[in-house]
């Protein structure tokens, strides 16, 4: 059957040039429009949905807003889970989705079931909008606005950035929002002195509505006048501050009371919750960008790039765009490192060709194999939508050397036979034969391969989303490569290769050409002497195993290297009560701080949050941006670590704040997951918030008694101080005062009310009265506003309600409908299955839970277990299909074993590999191994599957062994150094990602070096026991062989 | 030999590739995770019984702004805000109301005027005698409201001139039900037009006895002196009453104050660092407290800035951000 493939194409030449052509067209067309990432987006598939509430407090904004939106989505299809976080003044409701639904379509359905909840939401409590098109890898480019005249307000430079700046750049395509932050959003500020309420007899209600009906437009139809039509049109909108001043509140006896009478009117800023500082002298205004989801991140880097200098022409004198993150750089550089990583590799493998080929012509056909199925490849990638980045460019990286082996194996096949071959034979004819001897094989070789990354596919979560999409083009450029070596190598062999002339002397040497002739002079004494000597091969064996056992336990081990972005981000996190103007100040102390780090050219920090779509921080929590200069010219650390580690030296302890080195994407992505990152993690379900935190501190108590528990902590739910104002509904009632009276004067006087809007062209900003700052900053000050009661009397408001200073909640956050809390705990010299049965059976006893509470045990050791059960089952069953297909091929149980053998003694050269490159046990090492698996067993299926020819042609078991591996030297030998310095410059890079692949590209060579040892050794040495017939019936064997 | 080979390797193959996968992962993260948490314990997540210090050298108390105070003894005065208006002094003001009807024949002051006493205010002719006659003014003062028009005639049953002493003029403050209690007669009252203008002391020298029944507030009064005549009646103002003024043996600024746990504390320096030092709080008012309990006169408190010190404290409880 695998013949007729190769007939086919020998048959149909033109054809098969033409379909190559054809692919390598497309493939190119193909890897042009590859969206380029610097990594695989690893964020689930999330639609999230932002309310703000301005001044409402997270219980009001849980009851009122989140609980709504939230239950309107239950039931929707393919959730998994909805999670939410109602902060001050903020309800963030996250849906997560099944990865494999659309998310156009999955924003739809919240779209629609949003409508819902809207109506459930209370008038004035915010609108529930949808996130922004985009994922954790959405951020691509920062900025702040520089001023070098020093002119211009944090009001002004706000008013430039919301509506110059962003107004322009949210038209650039592949932009999906432009989020600002810092300085202040200007509006007209109405400062009421409320004494002068009183003395004009004007309640604050009235007043606000005053401005409210005093600021409209409207059209009146038209009016038709000598048969021409006069569209009408009142205008009465204020323009100006003055227009607010003139404002008549009232008039006394026919004396107009303006509003300037009342009240001061002038620009002001919004109340904050979040802004920028710079360097630790100043606030900036700054902007951020967020790309659209599935365009391609440097692409729309460029595009807004060239629209900021567009809009610099515009911006006033002295005014200037400043980006101070883009990850513009980090994607060139990842790709960079990658496609380095190929040339040299592709270099690399062609020098290999050029040495061990001895002519170029069978080499050109071998080469010609990379960019085909590199390209094919690319076709396949842009049909699964995969971006191209780091990890899916790095699995081509990876599968260079491996995409010739087949082709070598073919290639040399055919010119071996060239030389062999009687002179009469046509060279279709012998192409066509050499082609059938390996094609077997070769087809087995290659499909393991592929099958063995099968594990790889099931890696679920952030693991998965990772090395994915490496698994994949692997997959796909072996595929390609196996397309190639069957179809297009023969017919590329037909045209290129000559048959040589062949010289009677060289007839003996069965045409092996230059370094080949020399290596075979000291291989070939020493494979005899293994095949005599069988017991010195298994020693051998042995030993190397018993190498591999003591190693691999002292390997370290991690979970992934930790990707480094090039930009160092440090995230500090101050006392849940502090207020933004002492976190301002302590954030610029931490910057003035770290501005005297000589590598440090400037550090610009985000407080709490902007505009919504991306951050919900509040505002303890600062993200310092690092700006570094050149590596070049850094002096206190050669690389992003050891600088880091550093600074972090030159920063020192900072008193009251909590910090955390971290860098951008990832700082993202893992406040997108809001993973729990401790082994076990409890989550105690129930409804009071009070009750919750004193049976967790229980369950906490009674855990930590548990042997083996460590690091027992419980979620801080409480912390922020709250001015808890309770209306006294008698005391209301004595004055005929409604609730609502009260509750508006409050909001109103000390949070500010909107009165409508002042539009200055198409800008428009908001008319916030509010009372003057005197007479609402402190408790007292809250408790003197008055209240008019209907009867026209003036009641302070603390005759109708107390107040309190409570400790309040920080932040609610629930899961399924309900409030949480999580206790988490790592287990340590203990089993944790044991541990969490023993834990469960204490909490059972030991604590009583209320009705309606109720605990959940996760964390990663429920990842853990579900990863290992998926792997017990995965890793037998690919081996299984990697055992039959091994069977398939060799009809021989003894074969298969023998082959499978190679696994083990690969496996040790990997460790080693490892251990001396001193580098730990992680995913992407495991990556490697697994590569590894495919690749020792193909090596080992070529040379087996020779020898069984040769014993069937009727040689004994020790002269076919012999001469078997040293006419499979040179193929065995190229494919392992092809593969092995394809990968090297992964090892020796140093680029941005290429700690990731380090690992990978370590054990694979690693791996090589004592498979290749095995296959050319120990193989041939101990076939006799794994052949197919019986030891002693040698001559005639080759008949009992079907 | 041969079977004991193969079987290892079978094993090997299984086994390998299981312990890889299982093996790796989440040990390295776990490490760092657990270490990252011991620190948190060292800076001690539990409260209570355990010895809590928090060290800063000089410098980072200058850099973080911590302000460093002495104990002592100190007036808290309690004061509480209300509004008020300035009046005319009743008890000085004269009504001018001409002793005949008739028709005025000239009028000699206007509003606004200073007069005499005995000054001629107007020339009235009586309607019965048909004799014109002075109006005089009864008392010092300044015209404050005229009814006299040249022409017209003026029963007796209006006042023509109003004539107010406003050397001196009335505070009347609207005392509400929640204050009425503190209320006093003689308390100091800064009376003042508010943001940062004019401010004048005086006293309460009247609280009237009844509560207003549209308003509901009582009238507490404060005759000012007025020489200036800056206070002009009708004037809203505010007027901070003084209802209690106690001297204590320590009283520190209300800056001072953290609260741990539903507890106050003060930090205290010692040799070792600063202790958070529980205490017990007595009389206050909207700037200072008097501690009853947990400080002595001469320790070194940290006035201003203890937030540091408290988040130096409760550090290891931030968590990781916001999340979870």
């Amino acid at each position: 059957m695998f013949e007729k493939l190769t007939d086919f194409a020998l048959k149909n030449r033109l054809l098969i040039l033409v379909l190559g052509v054809l692919t390598i067209v497309a493939g190119y067309y193909s890897y042009t429009r590859l969206p380029i990432d610097a990594f695989p987006d690893v964020s689930q598939n999330l639609v999230q949905v932002f309310t703000v509430t301005e001044g409402l407090a997270p219980e009001e904004i849980e009851k009122y807003v989140t609980y709504p939106v939230e239950t309107a989505m239950n039931g929707l299809p393919s959730i998994k889970k909805i999670r939410s976080v109602s902060n001050f003044g903020l309800s963030v409701v996250n849906i997560y989705f099944e990865d494999n639904m659309d998310i156009y379509f999955t924003r739809r359905l919240v779209n629609e079931r949003l409508q819902e909840a809207k109506e459930q939401i209370p008038e004035g409590f915010g609108e529930p909008a949808l996130g922004p098109i985009s994922t954790g890898m959405g951020l691509i480019l920062f900025y702040y606005l520089e001023d070098s005249t020093g002119t211009y307000s944090l009001e002004e430079l706000r008013s430039i950035q919301d509506w110059v700046v962003k107004f322009n750049l949210q038209t650039v395509p592949g932009v999906t929002e432009v989020l600002g932050i810092g300085g202040y959003e200007k509006q007209f500020h109405v400062i009421l002195h409320p004494e002068r309420l009183l003395r004009y007899n004007v309640s604050l209600p009235e007043f606000i509505e005053t401005i409210k009906a005093n600021n409209l437009n409207v059209g009146a139809q038209f009016l038709e006048r000598n048969a021409e039509e006069f569209i009408i049109r009142s205008v009465g909108l204020v323009t100006s501050l003055e227009d607010i001043e003139n404002i008549v509140v009232k008039s006394d006896d026919g004396t107009p009371i303006y509003l300037s009478q009342i009240a001061e009117v002038k620009i002001g800023g919004a109340i904050r919750i979040g802004l920028q500082t710079h360097n630790g002298v100043s606030e900036v205004v700054s902007g951020h960008v967020i790309k659209l989801y599935g365009t391609n991140s440097s692409t729309v880097i460029g595009r807004v790039e060239k629209k900021m200098e567009e809009i610099n022409k515009m911006l006033p004198e002295g005014v200037r765009i400043v980006p101070y993150y883009e990850q513009k750089s980090l994607v060139v550089a990842a790709v960079a490192t990658v496609t380095n990583a190929l040339v040299y590799g592709i270099g690399l493998v062609v020098l290999v060709l050029l040495v061990f080929m001895g002519g170029i012509r069978p080499s050109v056909v071998v080469a010609l194999a990379i960019p085909f199925s590199v390209l094919f490849a690319a076709i396949l990638m842009r049909r699964v939508d995969l971006s191209a980045n780091l990890m899916s460019l790095g699995g081509l990286a990876i599968a260079i050397g491996m995409l010739v082996d087949g082709t070598i194996v073919i290639v040399e096949n055919i010119e071996r036979m060239f030389h062999e071959a009687d002179p009469k034979e046509s060279k279709m004819h012998i192409i066509a034969r050499a082609c059938a001897e390996v094609g077997r094989p070769i087809i087995f070789s290659i499909a393991i391969i592929i099958v063995v990354f099968i594990p790889l596919f099931t890696l679920q979560g952030v693991e998965g989303k990772t090395f994915g999409p490496l698994a994949y083009t692997v997959a796909f450029a072996m595929l390609g490569s196996l397309l190639f070596a069957i179809f297009f190598s023969p017919v590329l062999a037909s045209f290129m290769m000559k048959r040589k002339k062949i010289k009677e002397n060289d007839k003996n040497n069965s045409g092996e050409t230059g370094l080949i002739k020399y290596l075979l002079l000291i291989y070939r004494p020493v494979v005899k002497f293994f095949v005599k000597r069988r017991s010195f091969a298994v020693g051998i064996s042995v030993i190397i195993l018993a190498i591999g056992a003591v190693i691999f336990p002292q390997l370290g081990s991690e979970f992934t290297p930790k990707l480094q972005e090039g930009t160092i981000a440090l995230r500090l996190t101050m006392a849940p009560s502090i207020a933004l103007t002492e976190s301002t100040r302590i954030a610029q102390i931490v910057e003035r701080r770290l501005m005297k780090v000589d590598e440090i050219t400037g550090v610009v920090t985000r407080i709490g949050r902007g505009e919504v779509g991306a951050h919900t921080d509040p505002v303890n929590s600062a993200e310092m941006f690092i700006l570094l200069k050149k590596p070049e010219e850094w002096v206190n650390g050669s690389n992003q670590e050891e600088l880091q580690d550093y600074i972090r030296d030159q920063l020192g302890e900072i008193p009251g704040v909590a910090t955390n080195f971290t860098q951008p994407i990832e700082m993202t992505v893992d406040e997108l997951l809001e993973g729990i990152r401790a082994e076990l993690a409890i989550k105690l379900f129930g409804d009071d918030l009070d009750v919750l935190k004193e049976e967790a501190d229980k369950i906490a108590a009674v855990i930590g008694e548990v042997r083996g528990a460590a690091d027992v902590q419980v979620d801080q739910i409480s912390g922020t101080p709250q001015l808890l104002i309770n209306v006294d509904r008698h005391a209301i009632a004595r004055y005929r005062i409604n609730v609502e009276d009260v509750q508006e004067t409050i909001q109103a006087a000390v949070g500010g009310a909107t009165a409508g809007q002042l539009f200055e062209g198409i800008k428009r900003f908001d008319i916030l009265v509010r009372y003057h700052e005197e007479h609402r900053s402190t408790p007292e000050q809250i408790g003197n506003i008055f209240v008019q009661t209907p009867a026209g009397a003036w009641v302070p408001l603390k005759q109708l309600v107390t107040m309190k200073e409570v400790v309040g909640p920080r932040q609610i956050t629930r899961e399924d409908n309900q409030r949480f809390i999580t206790i988490q705990c790592n287990v340590i010299e203990r089993d944790i299955g044991s541990f969490v049965e023993e834990a469960q059976q204490a909490i059972d006893k030991q604590i009583n839970l209320p009705t309606g509470y109720f605990v959940t045990w996760g964390g990663q050791f429920r990842l853990q277990q579900e990863a290992n059960k998926r792997f017990a089952v995965v890793i037998p069953a690919t081996l299984m299909l990697v055992f039959l297909m091994l069977f398939s091929s060799f009809n021989s149980l003894k074969n298969s074993l023998l082959i499978i053998l190679n696994i083990p003694l690969a496996l040790v050269g990997g460790v080693v590999g490892l251990w001396l490159a001193g580098e730990n046990l992680s995913v992407p090492a495991s990556v490697g191994f697994i590569a590894l698996f495919g690749i020792a067993l193909g090596n080992g299926m070529v040379l087996v599957t020779y020898l069984n020819q040769l014993i069937r042609d009727g040689l004994s078991y020790d002269e076919a062994a012999v001469k078997g591996a040293s006419l499979r030297l040179r193929a065995v030998l190229m494919t392992a150094m092809t593969t092995g310095l394809g990968l090297t410059p992964l090892i020796f890079s140093h680029g941005m990602g290429s700690e990731v692949q380090r690992p990978l590209a370590i054990v694979v060579v690693g791996g090589l070096v004592t498979s290749t040892i095995l296959t050319l050794l120990v193989i041939p040495s101990i076939y006799r026991w794994f052949s197919v017939a019986p030891i002693k019936a040698v001559p005639a064997t080759t008949k009992e062989i079907k | 030999m041969k079977l004991l080979l193969i079987y290892i390797c079978t094993f090997l193959l299984v086994m390998t590739p299981v312990a890889l996968f299982a093996g790796d992962g989440h040990d390295h993260d776990e490490k760092s995770e657990q270490s990252e948490n011991k620190k948190q314990d060292d800076h001690g997540d539990e409260h209570g019984d355990e010895e809590k210090i928090v060290t800063m050298t000089n410098e980072e108390l200058v850099e973080f702004g911590v302000f460093l105070s002495k104990a002592g003894s100190g007036v808290i005065r309690k004061e509480i805000v209300v509004p008020g208006e300035i009046a005319v002094n009743s008890d000085r003001l004269a009504h001018i109301v001409p002793r005949f009807t008739g028709i005025i024949k000239d009028v000699r002051k206007k509003v606004g005027d200073p007069v005499k006493k005995g000054e001629v205010l107007a020339i009235v002719e009586s309607n019965e005698s048909l004799k014109a006659y002075e109006v005089k003014a009864l008392m010092d003062g300044t015209v404050i409201d005229k009814d006299a028009t040249i022409g017209e005639v003026h029963s007796t049953d209006m006042p023509a001139f109003l004539i107010a002493d406003l050397d001196t003029v009335w505070v009347n403050l609207s005392i509400y039900q929640v204050h009425l209690p503190f209320v006093k007669l003689g308390q100091d009252v800064i009376v003042t037009l508010g943001h940062g203008q004019k401010s004048q002391e005086g006293k309460i020298s009247y609280i009237s006895p009844l509560v207003d029944e549209h308003t509901r507030t009582a009238t507490a009064r404060v005759v000012l002196d007025n020489k200036s005549g800056e206070w002009r009646p009708g004037l809203l103002i505010e007027g901070i009453i003084g209802i209690s003024t106690s001297e204590a043996s320590i009283v520190i600024p209300k800056t001072a104050l953290q609260r741990i746990d539903e507890v106050d504390i003060v930090f205290l320096q010692s040799d070792e660092g600063f202790i958070p030092q529980p205490v017990v709080i007595g009389r206050s008012n909207h700037s200072s407290v008097e501690i009853v309990h947990g400080l002595t006169e001469g320790q070194t408190y940290v006035s201003k800035g203890g937030l540091t010190l408290k988040s130096e404290l409760q550090k290891g409880s931030f968590g990781e951000g916001h999340s979870h």
